[in-house]
């Protein structure tokens, strides 16, 4: 018997392509192989935007001995057939097209987690697993996510947005329109994960400066006031129609840090300060130090994120909690979480392999639902003319 | 099929068949039965590698000059019958130079039974003839441990109770021959208070042998299973063979394991035994069980001791019931005791727990028998914290004419313990457990794999916390 094919897509131009990499292969290929149940054809977007696919491209050693630069210079990128369905079309003479059955987006970040591969996969009409484009471009914007997430009765905290291009042309009128704003302040990119890019600022002297880095890595910022006696929680969930969260965490920060990119992913953890010597979410208290009315807060509120954005498959829900005003605030949407947050999941009783068996089937089922929606409508229009 | 053709011609080839042997401990027959059921030579060394000892080197290095001159000879023999217009000789070394991987692969194991009939044993002989009197001699108790199964478990339990107050000297690891009994009285100082001594017997006639060197004056027989009965034949030959023991001791001072049915027809009123009741006439009370350990009280009129050990299993209480039983019988006092049996714990790959990221793991990967299977599975039905249990295992070998009914029974026993998947590596043995699974009405998650070492090496990408798993037994390249 035919095994399902499943694609895995990843790296792509991204700032977040290294973390792609790894989420792919250590946490998606590697238990979907496992499961004997799957073909697994790696798929994997240069830094370049190119596409290749390839068995090798399943080999960590490949990217971490620096061997792949070498590689694709020696290799040529596949074509992509779409129409029914995602075809791969290697080069050669013999163009056999390799049609994918399933979609596993491992691409964090631009091009790939924002919603521009799922409206690709969405034109190819291919089942792939994760939120669908309109939900992964709203969970991608930080502003507009906490427009969506108030208009549902989510909380969040005090911010303003505005276009990179409206700081350069007159940042004094930029800088009024924060004013209201109470110290200190996170300055983010609007459509960056992974923590890039973010600061913490105490006073205006810090502003302008912080404001500049996020401009220079997106064409929109957010500024938003810190949460008072803050702990940071954070939600996995998975599902479609009925939701299932996994435990809520709470990424462990020191001081007056926050958790930034080095904290997350970077071995020995942030800045040498000690603790865990594991990178990728190595910082981080499982379940979260939070009183049970407050768990309960946080999982609700996540779940309420969750549907307000529309999300399917997995998603990740970030929340700010003040302990002593006991409220929940919504922060961020990561809605392809890196390594899938298996961790958590693991703790929260579900093992790697189960985990992605789980996500492709949900993918089929949302794939099967799409396809009893009508795309044809019958009229006489074109008759007139 | 060309690829399987070809692996014979490899480089690699006599490092594989020298590697084959040494998985068979050297042994012709074991070796054979694998050489002529192998079709891909490239696949053989999976688990492990040729280990490079002295032995091992002299043994490729003439394997490879032998393969080398058959291949000159041959390519000679093609050259001048070309240049003598004697086809047939060309013909004849072209064949040569094509069955040379044939020929050695057989011809190999000459040298070595030669070495073994004329220099190995003859000096074996004398080392175990110089050993005799160091054991007639020697003034402490000396144990004998013989069974089917368990005997390693045992040795090492009484090794550590009876240390509390006892000089003890043991046979290491799984050194339980009778040159390996010589070389350990070579190693004695002869001021032991107590020997333990395990019996590998495997053969019609080993346990007298062994008798015959150590002269024990203790024996505990662990039980009988299906095992060796590639030489055994029958399961009453094992037993008659290891209940010699019982006889040659006049059944005094001799301890069985009554949990082992198979072995209650040897036992004789005058032999003392062992099992879950207790030891002896000592009565095990008030067990509990769980994954820390057991724990239980040692009965004896109104005497009373409390014993906590780490080893994990019900099964267990009468191994440890008979240390403390044997242990009183040399002189520990009850504090010594307790202070033993808390000592024990887990041997390595025998009812080994540990913790997976936060699954919790029970490595019983030397397991190799029926009886041990049912002891784990028993410990798997009875504990009740874990939100799923996972049972995997590929089987047991050298069961012989027993395999289907030893397998089948396995299978009922796995349903028992009712676990929420099975994992079965898939091999000649699945079909008989599947059919006692399904006799038994297990209607849960079945997985069969096809290849145990990657999940072996991947068990964490399978397992949550919350999960139970108990993997038993575990096949070397030479049975999978």
């Amino acid at each position: 018997m035919n095994k399902l094919k499943v694609g895995v897509v990843y790296g792509s131009r991204s700032t977040e392509h290294d973390i792609s990499v790894v989420t792919a292969i250590a946490s998606i290929i590697k238990p979907l192989e496992l499961s004997g149940k799957y073909e697994v054809v790696p798929i994997y977007i240069d830094k370049q935007g190119f596409w290749y696919s390839d068995p090798k491209l399943k080999d960590i050693a490949l990217f971490s001995s620096g061997e792949i630069d070498n590689w694709l210079k020696h290799n040529r990128p596949v074509q992509l057939g779409i129409g029914d369905g995602l075809s791969l079309i290697k080069p050669g003479i013999a163009k056999k097209p390799l049609k994918i059955d399933v979609v596993f987006p491992a691409t964090h970040g631009t091009h790939g987690e924002d919603g521009e591969l799922m409206g690709l996969l969405e034109m190819a009409n291919v089942a792939y697993v994760g939120c669908n484009m309109p939900s992964s471009a709203l969970a991608m914007d930080k502003a507009l996510a906490k427009i969506v997430a108030q208009e549902s009765g989510i909380a969040s905290t005090k911010y303003v947005w505005f276009y990179a291009r409206d700081f350069s042309d007159n940042a004094a009128k930029v800088l009024n329109s924060l004013a209201h704003l109470r110290y200190p302040l996170f300055v983010k990119p609007v459509h960056l994960g992974s923590s890039i890019a973010i600061t913490r600022v105490k006073s205006e002297a810090e502003l302008k400066n912080a404001i500049e880095v996020a401009a220079h890595y997106d064409n929109k910022v957010i500024v938003e006031e810190e949460v008072q006696n803050l702990i940071e929680a954070t939600v996995p969930i998975m599902g479609n129609d009925k939701l299932m969260p996994a435990l809520v965490e709470q990424p462990v920060t020191h001081g007056d840090d926050f958790f930034d990119f080095e904290t997350k992913y970077m071995a020995g953890g942030k800045k040498g300060k000690g603790g865990k010597t594991n990178g990728s979410q190595g910082y981080s208290r499982l379940p979260a130090d939070l009183p049970k009315d407050l768990m309960v807060k946080a999982e609700q509120t996540a779940l309420g994120v969750y549907k307000a954005l529309g999300c399917s498959g997995i998603a990740r829900i970030d929340l700010l909690v003040d302990t002593k005003a006991n409220q929940v605030y919504f922060n961020e949407v990561n809605p392809l979480p890196g390594s899938l947050y298996a961790h958590n999941w693991r703790a929260a009783g579900k093992s790697n392999v189960e985990l992605v068996d789980e996500l492709v089937k949900l993918a089929l089922d949302k794939y099967a639902q799409q396809q009893k929606l009508s795309t044809v409508f019958a009229t006489n229009y074109l008759k007139q003319y | 099929m060309l690829r399987q053709l070809l692996s014979i011609y490899s480089p690699k080839f006599p490092a594989t068949i020298v590697y084959m042997l040494q998985s068979c401990e050297y042994h012709p027959g074991p070796y054979f039965k694998w050489l002529w059921r192998t079709k891909d030579f490239s696949l053989v060394a999976h688990r492990r590698h040729l280990d490079k000892t002295a032995y091992a080197k002299m043994l490729l290095a003439g394997l490879s000059l032998g393969i080398a001159i058959e291949i000159l000879i041959g390519l000679g023999l093609v050259v001048y019958g070309i240049n003598a217009a004697q086809i047939w000789l060309s013909f004849y070394g072209g064949a040569l130079v094509v069955i040379y991987p044939l020929v050695w692969s057989h011809l190999v194991v000459v040298p070595l039974e030669l070495g073994r009939l004329y220099i190995v044993e003859p000096r074996n002989q004398r080392q175990i003839d110089a050993a005799k009197p160091l054991f007639a001699d020697h003034p402490g108790a000396r144990i004998a441990v013989a069974g089917s199964y368990g005997k390693t478990t045992m040795k090492e339990v009484l090794n550590t109770v009876l240390s509390q107050g006892l000089g003890v000297a043991a046979t290491k690891a799984n050194l339980n021959v009778l040159i390996e009994h010589a070389k350990f009285a070579r190693s004695l100082n002869g001021q032991e208070d107590a020997l333990i001594i395990e019996y590998g017997e495997g053969a019609p006639g080993d346990i007298a042998k062994f008798y015959d060197l150590t002269k024990p004056t203790y024996a505990v027989i662990t039980g009988l299973a299906p095992a060796h009965l590639d030489r055994y034949k029958t399961m009453q030959a094992a037993g008659e063979d290891i209940f010699s023991l019982a006889d040659l001791l006049h059944h005094k001072n001799v301890y069985v394991n009554q949990e082992s049915q198979a072995a209650i027809k040897f036992i004789k009123p005058s032999d003392q035994t062992y099992g879950i009741f207790g030891a002896a006439d000592w009565k095990a009370k008030n067990i509990r069980i769980s994954l820390d350990g057991i724990a239980f009280d040692l009965v004896k009129g109104k005497k009373t001791i409390n014993l906590k050990s780490r080893l994990l299993g019900r099964h267990q209480v009468g191994v440890l019931s008979v240390a403390a039983v044997i242990g009183l019988a040399l002189g520990l006092s009850e504090e010594q005791i307790q202070a033993g049996i808390a000592h024990t714990a887990p041997f390595e790959h025998r009812m080994q727990p540990y913790n997976l990221g936060g699954a919790w793991i029970i490595d019983d990967t030397y397991n190799g028998n029926i009886e041990g299977i049912k002891a784990g599975t028993e410990l798997l039905g009875e504990l009740k914290t874990a939100k799923r249990k996972i049972y995997v295992t590929p089987g047991l070998v050298e069961q012989g004419s027993e395999t289907a009914r030893v397998h089948e029974l396995m299978g009922e026993y796995i349903a028992k313990s009712n676990p929420d998947v099975v994992v079965l590596m898939n091999n000649s043995t699945t079909r008989y457990i599947q059919k006692g699974l399904t006799r038994s009405g297990y209607a849960k998650e079945l997985v069969l794999e096809n290849d145990p070492l990657k999940f072996y090496a991947n068990l964490e990408q399978f397992v949550a916390k919350g999960d139970l798993v108990l993997m038993q037994n575990d096949w070397p390249d030479n049975y999978a």
